[in-house]
């Protein structure tokens, strides 16, 4: 068993228009920490998430359970990494909720009769009714969507769960329920955000994303009560942890 | 919100919902082309068709109103049509009922089909029956993605009305138009290489992977013997 659930060392890339979106970052992902990194959009959170499972792929390396990406199976660094995107929307591209959930295990040969018993335990980690399966996509809630787009992660089983902003756009209600659903899972989490609540919540570790650098890296708290560092980078210190400091 | 759009009444549950996708597909198509087959002036094989319409209609739950309602928009351009062909001697009223009938049945086998048959039902079927996946799976995104889009405009048009103050000239109208179909054109572009990427991290390799449904079973076959005999009188009447 390897220590490391990731490992990135000095990856950059640059999108084909030239835009910069990742300069030398390097981030290390215990197995089942979970690591939030936050900063201003555009820091390049999203575009590093997408190279955990070799969708894009910069200079630099990128070793997921001890195995580096370039020249491997990608299908098989696929079963271990969930990438979970922003908007439901680009996730859920099915007829049905059923055969959203199910593609994953499907497209990885999952045997059918073991497919239908994955997609009913992924839509039940992620608090679903299951006579939702039969849905459409475009029938469901906001707050729906972003949890049945975890379930079809969910059901590939997969060691290290990558989410792109999870909490954007849901009320109150659903969010909160969302970070339950999330704190449960028995996985290494790397959590895209810049709701700084729900990684106090959530994440022990944080690291601090802007211009495509990783500019700090550590202790949630300690990170978030440092005015200077987190307005430097487009961020303020949460209110919650402001009201500490005064009270 | 909430969308509606072919397959409104495909979350019923009667027999005919009840049947496989392929068994509806094979034997409403069937039943079309034996329609178009039938000739001007059978009054009996039309009302036998009709006969049969309406049985499918009584069991399969769909309102009425919405079957008819359907099946009569496209009439008008039917008529309209049938002026495309020579008229010598008058109105050739045997051509032009039987024209019309065709027409109303082969609607109404239309719409029966796709309102007992869930959309995804469909192209699963389609699949089975071995239509290309490159025409079932564009057909499923677009199925998919025309309410993700319709929302688009909706929002780009009330964007538009909030910032603008009374008619613009007809050439400005245009311009704001052509430049929101660019913007749409370019926003689904970078849609659809979200949707690809989020298909690769689920482990697309190049084919869509499609989970086993119904199966063939004795109502299937009783739906197709049923349907042999008005297939015959249709081609020999």
């Amino acid at each position: 068993m390897t220590e490391y659930a990731v490992r990135i060392t000095r990856l950059s890339y640059s999108y084909p228009d030239g835009v910069r979106a990742l300069e030398a970052v390097d981030l290390d992902v215990r197995v089942g920490e979970r690591v939030a990194i936050v900063g201003p959009s555009g820091a390049g959170k999203s575009t590093l998430l997408l190279h955990l499972n070799g969708v894009l792929s910069g200079s630099g390396m990128v070793r997921i359970m001890g195995q580096a990406l370039e020249g491997s199976d990608l299908r098989e660094v696929r079963k271990h990494v969930g990438l979970v995107f922003q908007d439901p929307h680009d996730q859920l591209f099915c007829p049905t909720v059923f055969d959203d959930v199910a593609f994953g295990p499907l497209s990885l040969g999952v045997p059918q009769g073991e497919v239908s018993q994955r997609v009913d335990r992924a839509l039940h980690e992620v608090g679903l009714d299951l006579s939702m399966r039969l849905r459409s996509s475009h029938h469901l809630s906001l707050g729906e969507c972003k949890r049945v787009a975890i379930a079809t992660v969910l059901a590939m089983e997969p060691e290290i769960l990558a989410l792109d902003e999870p909490s954007s756009n849901l009320d109150p209600r659903n969010r909160r329920h969302l970070i339950e659903v999330i704190g449960n899972l028995p996985v290494t989490l790397l959590l895209a955000t810049h709701d700084l609540e729900m990684v106090l919540a959530l994440c022990s570790r944080a690291v601090v994303m802007d211009r495509g650098r990783v500019w700090a890296d550590g202790e949630t708290r300690r990170l978030f009560s440092d005015r200077k560092l987190m307005e430097e980078h487009g961020l303020e210190v949460p209110l919650s942890l402001r009201t500490a400091v005064v009270g | 919100m909430k969308h509606n759009f072919i397959d409104r009444y495909a979350d019923l549950d009667s027999p005919l919902h009840q049947l496989d996708a392929r068994t509806k597909l094979v034997g409403f198509t069937a039943l079309i082309i034996s329609v178009l087959a039938i000739r001007p002036g059978s009054t009996f094989v039309f009302f036998a068709f009709f006969f049969l319409t309406a049985i499918f209609m009584g069991i399969s739950q769909v309102p009425l109103g919405y079957i008819l309602g359907r099946s009569l928009v496209l009439l008008p351009f039917v008529l309209l049509a049938s002026l495309a062909r020579p008229w010598r001697g008058g109105i050739d009223f045997a051509f032009l009922s039987a024209l019309i009938m065709r027409s109303v049945l082969s609607l109404i086998i239309l719409v029966l089909l796709t309102n007992t048959t869930r959309f995804a039902e469909m192209m699963r079927g389609l699949r089975k029956l071995g239509c290309p996946q490159i025409l079932t799976l564009n057909l499923g995104f677009l199925y998919r993605y025309v309410f993700v889009l319709t929302e688009e405009v909706l929002r780009m048009r009330q964007a538009r009305d909030c910032r603008s103050v009374g008619r613009a000239p007809a050439k400005v109208e245009l311009k704001i138009l052509g430049s929101m179909l660019g913007t749409l054109l370019v926003r689904s572009f970078e849609r659809a290489e979200r949707l690809y990427q989020a298909m690769l991290s689920r482990g697309y390799s190049g084919d869509f992977p499609v989970y086993g449904s119904r199966h063939f079973g004795w109502r299937d076959l009783v739906f197709i013997v049923a349907l042999v005999p008005f297939v015959l009188i249709a081609f020999r009447a």
